[in-house]
């Protein structure tokens, strides 16, 4: 697990020392007051630079002898991160000013409350499907459940979104009963406005569940409002994934001969789904329930920037496009952190609900 | 006696498997979704193949604004009065900025991404062929090697390590192309594949007919490429129809957020872009071709779950 980590910050890496100028590495730790001298420094500081560099411009032109090989890079690269010193951000507005650390950790809360939210409507909304597609196998509902699945899974995220935003957004004002903002994490502000969280009090960061625990119901409203749209387009193009795994996995359980005997015993055919067959076919629901969180935390890139969302996702876009590579690569390890945790946490459950799985 | 049994055993053999493939065609036929699927996707691939003819590859650099914009077509009414002059053409599906025919850019943009789909997952399957065979055969410490390389890749989100990727290089000098993004999404790609096939083979090696193959003397290679692999191509034929509608997705979104060549390049993606920033005065630009990517993507997960509802044997009766 630490393995994986390791391997893919190396590669992240890679792709931004290996290949990008050494001048990179020292974009987030340069303020405009630095002299050659003092830039030099830094970046010997850093590890990048030989000690034996003699100018700065020298560095910057990658003189034979300046440049510290990869592998030494790396170590000095991993030795400032792990005593917490990512540098400054280089996002345009806030360049310089806040640091990648601070940045990242004030909008990731938008990220989990928008997977949080569409984990719960794919849920919702995945579960019936499934267990109708089962028990009405090859007949209509069958068929009309799997065309919503799959046609869900074949949305492409960013039309279904400006889509959604057209219908929602610009129609229902125009007709006066507006209620969706068509981008943004709050229908009466801007898109990136952190900091300023009015009347709540920032416990979580997550919009929605702070204006909870503040009882602000207003605020609530608006928050939950704006959450639905890009919430929806996220869980509409994973309820596919879920419900052919229950549909499948209904099906089999259906099959079985404890069906046959609850279904002979006289049980009313209710009963007999969601007791007897459900309760049995639950487990790889399980298992994909528990990857879609984190599956919604890294894939929500695309449709956090078609909505404005202000959280990691579409901050990462916005940190690929000024090559804040430090940005790039505290996203990508949380990222990763929260997939392989994930899959632990899975196994676990797995373990725990079904006692004929061991592991040794 | 060994060989008289072989020659009564073979028309039994090929009438049962002449049988099977007869039932699996009527299966398939008898689920009116799979068959949506065959004809959108074979219609697709026809419509790639053929979109050359029917309209002139040329014809998306041919630039008319005094006609942008535009739309006539009687059959829709967008609830808007359009102020923009068609030059008493009409045009099925209206035109964009440029003046250009939306349905030919449409035509001309199929092809681009279902040429771009299948070469990714065809590298893909090339690749995940190999390494997964080699992984679930050797298996080992090159086994854990490759499984753990899976890993890595696998925790990263797709559209992110594409993105990362195209950006390096664009910024190492090499400019944004369409073969830089295939390359992009075949790194990002392949270990499904390798995680698939490694799976596939571990379970078909323990078979009894493999025995029997090492006990005759059969090669290692020659079991691995020659049994076992064709034995197991079934769900790679499910995952890779199922991966083109993916790939359509996934490179039209990466072209959407920025990635494009050329802004006025037909691509289905680039043409929403292009479509997005006058979408209230003209939405059919961001309509029709989100539709088209929909309808292809659409047909290929139809026909991979029909292919897979038909060949799992859990679910044939």
């Amino acid at each position: 697990m630490v393995a994986v980590l390791i391997a893919l910050s190396f590669i992240m890496f890679y792709l931004a020392r290996g290949l990008l100028p050494p001048t990179t590495a020292l974009a987030p730790f340069i303020t405009p007051k630095m002299n050659d001298v003092e830039k030099l420094a830094l970046a010997q500081s850093l590890g990048v630079a030989t000690a034996s560099c003699p100018s700065y411009g020298a560095f910057s032109t990658q003189v034979a002898g300046c440049i510290v090989p990869l592998w030494g890079q790396y170590i000095g690269w991993l030795h400032q991160i792990i005593s917490g010193n990512w540098g400054y951000t280089l996002l345009p507005g806030i360049a310089g000013t806040q640091t990648t650390w601070n940045v990242f950790w004030a909008r990731f809360p938008y990220t989990a409350e928008l997977a949080i939210g569409a984990s719960i409507l794919t849920i919702l909304i995945g579960f019936p499907l499934g267990i109708i597609s089962a028990t009405h196998n090859n007949k209509p509902p069958d068929h009309v459940s799997r065309v919503i699945a799959l046609g869900g899974y074949s949305l492409p995220q960013f039309w279904f979104a400006a889509i959604l935003q057209v219908v929602f957004v610009l129609d229902l004002t125009v007709r006066g009963a507006g209620i969706f903002p068509g981008s943004g994490s709050l229908s009466t502000t801007c898109g990136i406005c952190v900091g300023n969280i009015g009347t709540i009090h920032a416990y979580t960061g997550m919009p929605v569940v702070d204006s909870i625990l503040s009882g602000n119901l207003a605020y609530f409203w608006d928050a939950l409002v704006a959450l639905i749209l890009p919430a929806l387009t996220l869980a509409v193009t994973s309820i596919g994934a879920l419900t052919r795994i229950i549909r499948s996995s209904m099906l089999e359980s259906l099959r079985q001969d404890y069906v046959l005997l609850a279904r002979s015993k006289g049980l009313k055919e209710r009963v007999v789904v969601y007791r007897h067959a459900l309760r049995n076919a639950i487990l790889p629901a399980v298992t994909i329930s528990g990857l879609l969180v984190a599956f919604f935390l890294g894939g929500a890139v695309v449709i956090e920037d078609v909505f404005s969302w202000p959280g990691v996702g579409s901050t990462a876009v916005a940190a690929i496009s000024v090559v804040d590579v430090n940005f790039i690569e505290l996203y990508t390890l949380v990222t990763a952190l929260i997939i392989v945790v994930a899959n632990l946490a899975v196994d676990i459950i797995y373990a725990k609900v079904d006692p004929r799985i061991r592991y040794t | 006696m060994t060989v008289e049994r072989d020659e009564e055993s073979r028309p039994e053999e090929g009438a049962r498997r002449a049988s099977d493939i007869r039932f699996s065609l009527h299966l398939l036929r008898s689920n009116p979704l799979v068959v949506a699927g065959i004809i959108i996707s074979v219609g697709t691939l026809v419509l790639s193949a053929t979109s050359g003819f029917i309209v002139n590859s040329g014809s998306w650099q041919h630039y008319q604004p005094e006609l942008g914009l535009c739309w006539n077509n009687p059959v829709i009414n967008w609830g808007f009065k359009n102020i923009f002059n068609c030059g008493g053409k009409v045009y099925t599906l209206g035109t964009d900025l440029k003046g250009r025919d939306l349905l030919s850019m449409i035509i001309l943009a199929i092809p681009t991404d279902v040429e771009i789909a299948l070469e990714v997952v065809a590298s893909a399957v090339a690749i995940g062929v190999v390494f997964g065979a080699v992984a679930g055969y050797a298996g080992g410490l090159l086994d854990e090697f490759i499984l753990r390389l899976t890993d890595v890749f696998l925790s990263i989100p797709v559209i992110l390590l594409a993105l990362v990727l195209v950006v390096v290089l664009e910024a190492k000098g090499l400019p944004v192309s369409l073969s830089l993004l295939t390359l992009a999404l075949v790194v990002t790609w392949w270990p499904v594949y390798v995680r698939l096939v490694r799976s596939q083979v571990l379970s078909e090696k323990e078979r009894p007919y493999v025995e029997s193959l090492r006990a005759m003397g059969a090669s290692r290679t020659r079991i691995l490429f020659l049994h076992v692999i064709p034995n197991s191509i079934y769900p790679l034929l499910v995952q890779a129809t199922l991966d083109i509608g993916s790939v359509i997705l996934t490179v039209s979104a990466l072209i959407f957020i920025g990635l494009t060549p050329n802004p006025y390049y037909p691509e289905l993606g680039n043409l929403v872009n292009m479509g997005i920033q006058h979408l209230a005065i003209a939405p059919w630009l961001v309509i029709f071709p989100g539709l088209t990517i929909f309808i292809i993507s659409l047909g290929f997960n139809l026909l991979g779950d029909g292919i897979r509802d038909v060949f799992d044997p859990r679910l044939r009766r």
